[in-house]
């Protein structure tokens, strides 16, 4: 404990950077996470989430810039025991008991819990003595959730840790995490899935294209986004021209109906119907869906008056949308 | 470090692969070779030597094949976001296998002794499992050499070429006295062979030869450099 532990965050980036070849995985990042806080890193597969754990937790050299734990390099705060990490890519060891695996993990530590009392928390204490690599994919993503917390880190860094987890086992496992934090740990967590971010982390980090495009609690990003959506049935209309409409951000076409994001719904809504198009119409505020789509839009230059390219019927955004209920 | 050679050890020896193909089968080759053909006497005591030294030769390089597989499923990975430092893990795995080639070394000399009737001094079967055990470091470099620079599949296929050729050229299976002259010359400048050498010269109550040692610690320094050299390329990836 230094003298300084009260204010040095428990995570900074300072325009950190990777790439990998050609490709700028993490691009001049600036991050700060707050001991205690509960954050979200959200971002579309290949935003570089991933990478940017990576730097976090010292398993890559940034290219530039720096990515200090707890005011140090990450390698520091990893050999005090301070850091758990559960990471995306690990799949079940082999030949070990679950019991065994968490034991052994939780004696790295300076001052672990239970092992008892991890798996209770992760919810797989019936299945301390069978095999890793006998349990089922949800399965074994809890036994990795146990051993990010068996050494009762300062700081527990879950990369996409609901990935496998059916929605009950989600459920559970966000209970699980929950309790975890109330001992004021702080959480790092990456998802693609928004209505995780938005309820279970206390400020979401937008990820897109390896840079921070977007900062704040679900309520923030969703005012942020601005405006509003307003869709109506196109009935054999052709699309072309609707992104030039007064206010008119993105247009997005699915089957028969055009979904259009608007700053001024009032001014869309008017010229929508001079033209006659508004079978169905609808005037909806802008979910949390569409403000990580406008935070993330594919255009280079999005601006209210010189509307965005209207994207093709959403291939990249897809696995976002099927996310949202 | 204990704990971790604790956890590594069960994991080997939980592994079908490595109990038939590390244990049984250097013991039950021994057994067939020795008692198909009609002379026996000393080859019982020399086929022992050589298939010990197999069956250690394939558990240090089976080390390398753990490793491969543990980089393969994110194992290491994880291991890197514990407290434990990097170089613990590799001196671990490295200890581990020091501990795994043991069963192999026992079980061979235990079927000699017990079952082929080779009889030796007390201090000649100490020495001869003590030989064994330490000449088989160079195999586990090689091992892991193989497993922090391949793929778990290539690092499976190289290690059993490795084990293969050497036990053959290096003499293990087969007395050298059947071997053409060239290959003899070759077989001398093998660790395999240097290896059983080590132990045959026990067996027979002489010395070593500082000709076999020299040989041995050439592919030691060889082995040592070539895992280093995987391990920094292996680890940078992990």
């Amino acid at each position: 404990m230094t003298p300084t532990e009260g204010t040095t965050p428990a995570v900074s980036f300072a325009g950190a950077a990777k790439a990998y070849g050609d490709v700028r995985a993490v691009d001049g990042m600036d991050l700060r996470i707050e001991r205690g806080e509960t954050v979200a890193l959200l971002g579309r597969n290949g935003a570089g989430k991933s990478t940017a754990i990576a730097l976090l937790l010292g398993l890559r050299p940034p290219d530039a810039g720096t990515v200090e734990l707890f005011g140090g390099p990450p390698e520091g705060a990893v050999r005090a025991g301070r850091v758990g990490a559960m990471l995306q890519e690990a799949r079940a060891v082999p030949r070990v008991t679950v019991g065994e695996l968490v034991a052994f993990v939780a004696g790295r530590y300076p001052a672990p819990m239970p092992v008892g009392q991890a798996l209770e928390l992760a919810g797989i204490a019936a299945l301390a003595g069978r095999r890793v690599d006998r349990l089922s994919g949800g399965q074994v993503q809890r036994v990795r959730f146990a051993l990010a917390l068996a050494g009762r880190p300062d700081l527990l860094v879950l990369d996409e840790p609901t990935a496998a987890l059916d929605v009950e086992a989600r459920h559970a496992f966000w209970e699980s995490m929950r309790a975890y934090t109330l001992g004021g740990s702080t959480v790092l967590f990456s998802t693609h899935y928004l209505e995780e971010a938005d309820a279970h982390a206390d400020r979401i980090l937008v990820v897109d294209r390896g840079r921070i495009v977007a900062d704040g609690t679900g309520d923030e990003l969703r005012r942020a986004a601005g405006g509003s959506r307003v869709s109506f049935d196109l009935a054999g209309r052709p699309a072309d021209g609707l992104t030039l409409l007064p206010g008119v951000r993105s247009l997005e076409v699915r089957g028969d109906r055009a979904l259009l994001r608007t700053d001024d719904s009032d001014a869309t809504v008017v010229a929508l119907a001079e033209l006659g198009a508004i079978r169905g119409l609808e005037v909806a505020p802008a979910s949390l869906d569409d403000a990580f789509l406008a935070l993330t839009a594919p255009a280079p230059t999005p601006a209210p008056t010189t509307p965005a390219p209207a994207p093709a019927p959403a291939p990249a955004p897809a696995p976002e949308k099927e996310s949202m209920r | 470090m204990r704990d971790y050679l604790v956890l590594e050890t069960r994991r080997t020896l939980r592994d079908p692969g490595f109990v038939i193909g590390g244990i049984a089968m250097p013991v039950l080759m021994y057994l067939l070779f020795t008692n198909l053909g009609d002379d026996a006497g000393d080859w019982k005591t020399g086929a022992m030597v050589g298939m010990a030294a197999y069956g250690a030769v394939g558990s240090a390089l089976n080390t390398g094949g753990g490793v491969a597989e543990d980089r393969a499923i994110g194992w290491l990975r994880q291991l890197r976001v514990t407290p434990m430092p990097p170089h613990q893990v590799v001196v671990g795995r490295a200890l581990t296998s020091s501990v795994t080639v043991l069963p192999a070394i026992a079980a061979v000399l235990g079927a000699g002794g017990l079952i082929n009737g080779v009889r030796l001094d007390a201090w000649q079967w100490a020495a001869l499992a003590l030989l064994l055990w330490l000449g088989s470091v160079p195999f586990t470099l090689l091992g892991l050499g193989n497993g922090y620079r391949l793929t778990g599949q290539t690092t499976g296929v190289a290690n059993m070429v490795a084990n293969l050729g050497l036990a053959v050229v290096g003499g293990l299976w087969f007395p050298l006295a059947l071997f053409p002259e060239w290959l003899r010359t070759v077989s001398g400048f093998t660790p395999s062979n240097r290896f059983a050498q080590l132990g045959t010269s026990v067996a027979t109550g002489q010395a070593p030869p500082v000709g076999g040692i020299l040989v041995l610690a050439g592919w030691l320094l060889a082995f040592g450099v070539y895992a280093v050299l995987s391990y920094r390329r292996g680890a940078a990836n992990d």
